[in-house]
This record gives structure tokens, sequence and C-alpha cells, in this order.
């Protein structure tokens, strides 16, 4: 049966009428065979537009819509309603856009209109086979996953608990915390981080609504959006939960006692086998460390274990095993963070060949007065108060070699650890630093930037050749393009800033998590601008530093974005997805299975017929529209509802006409 | 045998015969056959700053003609092999320069294809020789001998182009001399500049950057300074007098080629690794006879 087909056609005021003849075009539509009515509208997106496509549906009893105006990009939904509202499937709908695709990139009105009909014919051939629709609808499991227990993390959980979700927060340290936790102060207020960070830390711990999972992490996921089961191994710390009290009496006793590298010191100081990362860890439940703890390497511990003996409560369990969890959320947020790029491989900044070459976060454990020091500043060759101390901004940042990107925070806590160091060695201690530009771009930054720049701080602009260690001082050639001078600095201690990298397990975990990476291997957001929390997978949000390096602010501000983008979806009780989803047609199809290796979604699978051919079968709910399979079909048996190959044939036929 | 196009350049045969002799002697020793080919010119690198597509257009011309053998290239002065690596980044990336070059070339019915690697001494010996045969090559080591590397600037500079070692933390002479049993140690001033191309425009600030560096390999007791650079070893050695002048120091450091001190290493006579034609005080190594 002929389907009885309406165009309309919009001015967009001058946007199209300037470049298209629509009166022509609107005469030329009529000719069309099955468009028994063609209309214009000053501003087709407009009430008066919205009506009379309502009234026009009901008069001419039309079953299939071409509305030809800007791209679809721009108002397809707003004319799905209208649609809808004139009492068609909004999926009989095809956009026709002459505006983008044709009057804005013509000169000649000439040439533009019979573009514009071409596209006007296209639709019309596309709308004749165009079939209704069903938009699916999921169930959605309350409660979440939180990846990462840094400030974003901790933010993030906070955000979904506060509106009622269940919250589970996963960190794979023995402590939340993160990054923040380390840091002395903070930019450009002097915060004490701790101060500022640790009452959310608790706040986390006594949330009822979240459910903490330190030394924990994600092995696995399966489902879609709404419907995630999240496997997490929570690995084993040989001491019981439940009864540590934290004391610390073990890591006292412990024969390892501060003889292992400290990770949360960042290396500057020591701790037990047996530890708890810092006194205002959360939970403050002590972890073994069984690549060092001697009963778990070697079986044997002196004449036994000091830890067992000085705990009161006997909480200390070598045969703890590491246990398997399954969770069931309808939305994950990642918040992985970053790593700091080791410069041991940059060789011409000496951090290998001296001691006293040190990293900006070994700087901050050094300054922290709950650091390894007590907050004193030292010099690690001599543990003497260094007389001079030389920054190095942008180490492996903004360098075509290895990280292309800007670090974001590196300008700003250089400034800021000068001014503690001033603060605490006084104003008669030279500092220099070694700038790319200083990028102060945040609320407060500049004036943080001008008062430093105000105090007795020698800057070079430039990026140092060699840093080369000496008998007694180290000494950096530098060549200042300001004044276009060659300087050789002889300094005492020498601070990098380097740049901020993904983590070393960033390709594995996004391909776990079927979420993609940009070039510099951060995690890819959906758009760069107006999605910068979701992914391309539905129901899984980044949060913080693992989209790419960020100061405090941005990360929190970052995670609650992230938290509500979560509740978008959690908030319902059912979830409406896009219809577009492939389809098999089951006659045409081999059972080749080249659709299954392509789905990035394990959303196909083989099923038997009852004459013994299998043939490809989509699972509707794990389809994500992609069109993947569509393309490596080598029948065509597999299809897209919306886009199916006669339909765009149909497009091309009457385009090519 | 591996067989290579040699490529001499113009410093070694006029001037630094020491290097040329003692590649001669070592390479087919190792397995490394040199080809000679008639017609080659100046690389063109002097011409860069006059005239770049007339550099370029040498460049190729050699290389073309050193493809027509069929084999890799060989260029042991560093100053030659960034030339010629240069030639070759620009025309493989650019198919409208080749195009244009091999015009030229065509008047002596050459073309230049991009079919022949190019090699330096260090990567021909780490990477084509290999530390295993050299290790077996060896018949006197060089017992507990303390040596200083210098690979100086055009041989690891600039990396995009592709040069035989690391930029800023190149091992490959360690490596070779760790295998002749040596002990190259490092030294902050590993990578200063020889100063040689400054002798033209401020001859005393190109002696003043050998005599510093000569004077700091001395004062931390190195045995003895390997270069791989015709143009680096004649500061170190021909101008180590004059620079040590010039820095107000006594210097008395012996400098030798690494082919020099492979040879060593592998039981030549000194006469024939041209060691008697260096000018620094080289009668102060021990090893290896005469």
């Amino acid at each position: 049966m002929a389907k009885k087909i309406g165009v309309f056609i919009c001015y967009c005021g001058e946007n199209i009428a300037s470049k298209v003849d629509v009166k022509e075009l609107a005469t030329y539509a009529e000719t069309l065979d099955d468009v028994v009515v063609s209309q214009t509208y000053k501003y087709m997106c407009s009430e008066g537009g919205a009506t009379l496509i309502k009234e026009t549906i009901k008069k001419h009893q039309l079953d299939g819509v071409v509305i030809a105006s800007c791209s679809p990009r721009m108002h397809e939904q707003t004319f799905r309603g209208v649609v809808q509202e004139g009492g068609l499937n909004p999926f009989t709908l095809e956009i026709a856009n002459i505006r983008e695709h044709c009057s804005w990139i013509h000169d000649d009105k000439k040439v533009a209109t019979e573009k514009a009909k071409k596209i006007v014919a296209g639709a019309v051939a596309k709308a004749r086979l165009l079939e209704s629709l069903e938009t699916p609808k999921i169930q959605v499991k309350p409660g979440a996953v939180v990846i990462g227990g840094g400030i974003a993390g901790i933010q993030a959980s906070l955000d979904l608990a506060e509106a009622g979700q269940q919250v589970y927060l996963v960190e794979k340290s023995p402590t939340i915390g993160g990054r923040m936790a380390q840091l002395d102060k903070t930019f450009p207020t002097l915060d004490c981080s701790g101060c500022i960070l640790t009452p959310k830390m608790k706040d986390v711990a006594n949330h009822p609504n979240i459910k903490l999972l330190t030394y924990a992490e994600v092995t696995g996921i399966e489902g879609t959006v709404g419907n995630y089961t999240v496997k997490v191994k929570k690995k084993a710390r040989y001491v019981d939960f439940e009864t540590c009290k934290g004391c610390g009496d073990c890591a006292v006793a412990c024969r390892l006692h501060d003889r292992i590298t400290s990770e949360f010191d960042m290396g500057m100081g020591k701790r037990s086998a047996i530890y708890l990362p810092f006194p205002q860890a959360v939970p403050p439940k002590y972890t073994i460390d069984k690549d060092t703890c001697l009963m778990l390497t070697r079986g044997k511990c002196g004449t036994g274990p000091l830890c067992v003996e000085a705990c009161p409560e006997n909480a200390i369990d070598f045969k703890q095993q590491d246990e398997e969890i399954s969770l069931e959320v309808g939305a994950l947020i990642v918040a992985t963070g970053y790593d700091v790029l080791d410069p041991t491989q940059l060789y011409e900044y000496g951090y290998a060949e001296s001691q006293d070459v040190i990293t900006s976060m070994e700087m901050e454990r050094l300054i922290n007065s709950s650091g390894p020091t007590d907050g004193k500043i030292v010099q690690p060759s001599t543990g003497e108060n260094p007389k001079s101390v030389t920054y190095i901004l942008c180490v492996g940042s903004r360098d075509q070699t290895e990280c292309s990107w800007c670090c974001r925070i590196g300008c700003m806590s250089a400034l800021k650890q000068i001014y503690l160091i001033k603060e605490k060695l006084g104003d008669d201690i030279e500092i220099n630093i070694c700038y790319t530009d200083i990028r102060s771009f945040g609320k407060g930054y500049e004036e943080f930037y001008r008062n430093i720049r105000g105090m007795n701080v020698n800057f070079f602009r430039g990026r140092p050749s060699e840093v080369r260690p000496g008998e007694k001082q180290l000494t950096i050639d530098i060549y200042d393009t300001t004044t276009s001078k060659l300087f050789e600095i002889s300094t005492d201690l020498v601070v990098l800033v380097p740049a901020l990298v993904p983590r070393d397990d960033a390709d594995a975990f996004a391909k776990m998590l079927r979420i993609s990476q940009s070039a510099d291997r951060f995690l890819l957001e959906a758009h760069p601008k107006l999605r910068p929390m979701d992914t391309f997978t539905t129901g899984i949000f980044i949060a913080g530093s693992c989209q790419g390096p960020k100061d405090i602010q941005d990360s929190v501000s970052h995670a609650s974005g992230a938290a509500a983008r979560a509740l978008n979806i959690l908030s319902k009780k059912e979830y409406e997805t896009e219809p577009f989803i492939s389809v098999v047609e089951e006659d045409l199809c081999s059972g080749c299975s080249t659709c299954i290796a392509a789905c990035p979604y394990d959303a196909i699978s083989l099923v038997e017929q009852k004459e013994g051919n299998a043939v490809a079968r989509v699972d509707e709910t794990l389809c994500m529209g992609c069109g993947a399979c569509v393309v490596v079909c080598p029948s065509g048996a597999m299809q897209q509802k919306g886009f199916k190959d006669k339909q765009l044939r149909a497009i091309i036929n009457a385009c090519v006409e | 045998m591996t067989k290579v196009v040699f490529y001499p350049g113009c410093v070694m045969p006029t001037e630094q015969y020491a290097y040329e002799m003692s590649i001669r002697e070592v390479m087919p020793k190792v397995g490394i056959e040199l080809v000679d080919v008639k017609g080659f010119s100046c690389c063109g690198t002097p011409l860069k700053s006059v005239n770049q597509m007339v550099t370029l257009t040498l460049s190729a011309r050699n290389l073309a003609l050193a493809e027509q053998e069929g084999h890799d290239i060989f260029a042991p002065c560093s100053i030659c092999h960034l030339g010629l690596s240069e030639a070759k980044h620009v025309l493989d990336d650019d198919r409208s320069m080749k195009e244009r070059i091999n015009t030229f070339l065509a008047d002596e019915n050459l073309e230049y294809k991009g079919t022949s690697k190019l090699y330096h001494t260090v990567d021909l010996l780490h990477d084509v020789v290999t530390v295993d045969a050299i290790i077996k090559a060896v018949k006197t080591p060089l017992k507990d001998m303390k040596i200083a590397t210098h690979y100086g600037c055009h041989l690891i500079r600039p990396s995009e182009i592709g040069r035989p070692d690391d930029a800023e933390n190149p091992q490959k002479m360690e490596t070779i001399l760790k295998a002749l049993g040596g002990q190259p140690v490092y030294y902050p001033e590993k990578l200063d500049c020889c100063g040689g191309l400054l002798t033209a425009n401020l001859p005393e600030s190109a002696l003043t950057k050998t005599g510093q560096k000569l004077q700091r390999v001395q004062e931390q007791g190195f045995d003895v300074f390997v270069d791989a650079c015709p143009w680096c070893h004649r500061q170190f050695d021909a101008k180590q007098q004059q620079a040590a002048k010039t820095v107000g120091g006594e210097i008395a450091m012996p400098v030798l080629y690494l082919t020099q001190l492979l040879g060593i290493a592998m039981g030549i006579k000194k006469e024939k690794l041209g060691v008697q034609l260096n000018q620094s005080p080289v009668e102060k190594i021990q090893v290896g006879g005469t």
C-alpha cells in the first residue's frame, strides 16, 4: 500500500531561504511519488511550525513525514516529539538536512536549490521504507560501583549516597585518600590537604549507603546499562578486618620495622611489612605486604612472627585468602586517577645519577609535617637543609618525544612548594625555577603566581639542556629565552615536576570495562565539551584525572558531575534506550559467526534453528547499535533498524537519479 | 661476510688516515667486507647553509651510487652520516622532492631509490657485527682500562631523523668496550661538544670546549679517551696541546678511535691501526704490541 508522505520545508529565517528557493523546492516535493502534501514555514521548530505539522498529519492522514531543515543533531528529537503528538510513530520521520549540508556551504542559489531537491528526494525515498520502531525499556537496578578512592571517587560516592543510592567504593590500596592524602598544602588557598580531606574520608566510612571495599580490585564486568554485574577481588590483608583496632603494635614489633620503602612517602621514608599507609588512613586497619613479609615470602620469621605476639586482638591470620565477590548495580563511575612519569628514563635530568635530584611528589612528602622527615626539608645526600633549590617544570610534559600534553598542575604545585620552602627555610634560601610558560589559569591562581613573582625567586624561561651532578653541587645549563642568555646554575637540590600519565594498567583496564581511550591513553569522554563525564558505554562514567590531568577543584567538579550523570539513569525504574539496534534476517544468515567476532558488546550469539542450522541472534538489551556487525556481515543478513541497507540504497538511488 | 659499501667522505682520506686504516684492518676480521665504489663526492653537508638543494643532490647522488651495488652503506664520519641520513629522511618522506632530485641525477643515469640502510661505525659494530662476534675476536682484553667515551653531537642528534644511538643516554660504545674487557665509566661531561664546528668562526671558543672536556676527563683519572668521528678526533688528538694552552692547563690524555682500540684488543699491531699517526700521548697505553 502506498504511503502518504508530507514534506515540511523550513526557511530557517534567512539561513536556508537566502541560498535555497524554498517555494520552488516545495513545488518540486509535491511532484515526488507518494508525497500528498508539501508545506513551508519560517521556523519549523517554533510552536507555529509544530502546530502546522500536527494539523497537516491529521488532515491528510499522513503515515510518513519528511522535514527539510537543519542537521538532525539540532532538532531530530524535537520533531520526533511533534510527529508523535500528531499521532504517528516517532521513527516514521526523516530529516533532510538542507542547512549544514546545503545552504550554509554553497554560494550559488541555483546550484543550492538543485542540491536541496536531491536531498529532499533522498529523504522521501527513505521515508517510503521507514518502519515503526519501539524504544526498548530496561529495568534499572539501583546502586553504583565507584572505582578508585581518591578525591574524585570520594566525592562521587558521597554525592550518590546522599541521593539515596547504595554505593560500593572499590579502592586497590589499603586506604582511601589517593594523591590528595600525600599532599601537604593545596594551591592557591594553602589549605592543609589532610585537614580538608580526612573529614570527607570519615564521611565515606560512616555513610550508611556506602560500602567501602579497600585493598580490592575490579576484575571483570558483565551486562549493560542498568544491569551491571561487577566482579571484585578482595585481596587478603592477612589481618582480620573486624578485630583489628589499628593500634599499630604489630608494625613496631615487625622484624622489618623501618626497612621497607614506603609507597605513600614516595620512597622518601620507610615502613614495616605490616603497615598502615599513614596515621589517618581509612579504614584504620593494618595490612601485611605479602611481597616483603618474611612469613609470607619464606614461610618463616625468626623464631616466630613478632606481629602475632604483639597483637592484643589476635587479628593476624596468615591463612587468609583472596576473596571474589560480585556486585549488581545500575551504573559505574571510574575514578582511577593518574601516575607520575618516572623521570629515570629522562637521562638529561640526572634523576638516576644523583640522589639530590627529586620529584615534586617526593618534595611534597619532605615538606609534609607528618612525612618521613617530620617536615624538615633536606638534601637527601647530606641530610642538611639545602641553601639553593632549583625547580624544573614540564619534565616530560609538553614534549613531543614524551608526553605532548600539559600536566595542568605542575606550575601551581611548584609555586606552592616554593612558598612553603620560603616559609620554612626563610627568604635567604636561593630558589630558581626553570619554566616553559607559567599556566596559572584557575580562580585565584594568577594572584598566587603574582605573589611568588614578588618574592626573591629567580625565574628562567627555558628548558635546561642537562642537570649535571658535580662533587658538591649540581649544575644546570639553561638558555633563558626572555634575556637570550645562557646561564649556568649551581644548586644543592633539584626538584623535577614530571608529567602526569595514565595508570600503567590503563590499556587492560579500559579493555576490561569496554570503554575507549584517547591517543594519550587517558580514558575518553563521549564529547570533549558537552559530555565530559560520559563514556561511549552507557552507564559507565569517568571522574577526575583518569580522563586527563586535573587539579583538586576540577576533579571534585568532574566527580560531582559524573555522579549527577549516573543519577540520571539510577533515578529511573526504567531506562529507554535507542531503537536503532541490529536485527538478523534469519533466512539470509549462514551462521558464519563473523558478526560475533566484530561485536564489541558480546551482544550476538548463535542459536540452533529446528533444521539444525545455526543463525546469529542479537540480544536487544546488550546491542548498542554501533553497526560493526552490519558492516562485516558477508550475506547482508545483519541489518540495523532505521538504517537498513534497502533504506540507505533508496536515498542513494534518489540522489543520483 | 656481510658486504657494505664504504663511503669515506673527505676528512678521512685527506687527513684522518688512522681512522680509515683501523677500519680497513678491523672490519674484515669481524665479518664485514668493505666494498669500494668509484665516483663518490663530498657528502654535501658543508654546503648546507649555502644551498640546500645542492646539499640534497650531492647526498642523494652518493646514496644512489652506493645503492647500485645492492648493499647497505657504511659512513664512518659522523658529519657525512648525518648529512646522508637527513637526505634519506627527506627523500623517503617527500615523494615530490625525490622526483625532483632524481631529475638532476638522471644526467648521470643515476636514481635514488632508498633501498639501502645507512650505518656508522658504532651501530655497524653493535647491531650488525654484534657483541658476541666481537667477544670471540678479542685476543688481548683491555684489562681494567678506564675508558671515557665521546659520541659527538652529530652521531646522536637529532633523534627524529633516526640516529645510531640514543640522544640522552647513548650506550652502544660502552657495550662494545665492555665486550673488549674495558671499563667504560660514566662522567658528567660525556655528551659535551668537541668544539670542532666552531673552529671557522670562533677558534678560541672551539679550543676552550675541547680543552675543558679533556681537563675534566683527565681529572677523573681516565686511561684513554675514545671517539668515533674524524672531526671530534682532530680536536681531541691533533689539537690537544693547542687546547691545553687555551685553557691554561697541562693535558696528556691518550685519544684513540674506537676501531683502533678494538684492533688493539683483537691483537692487531698498533702500526697497522695507524696508532703512530695519533698526536696525543698514545704511548701511555700499555696493552697490545707495537
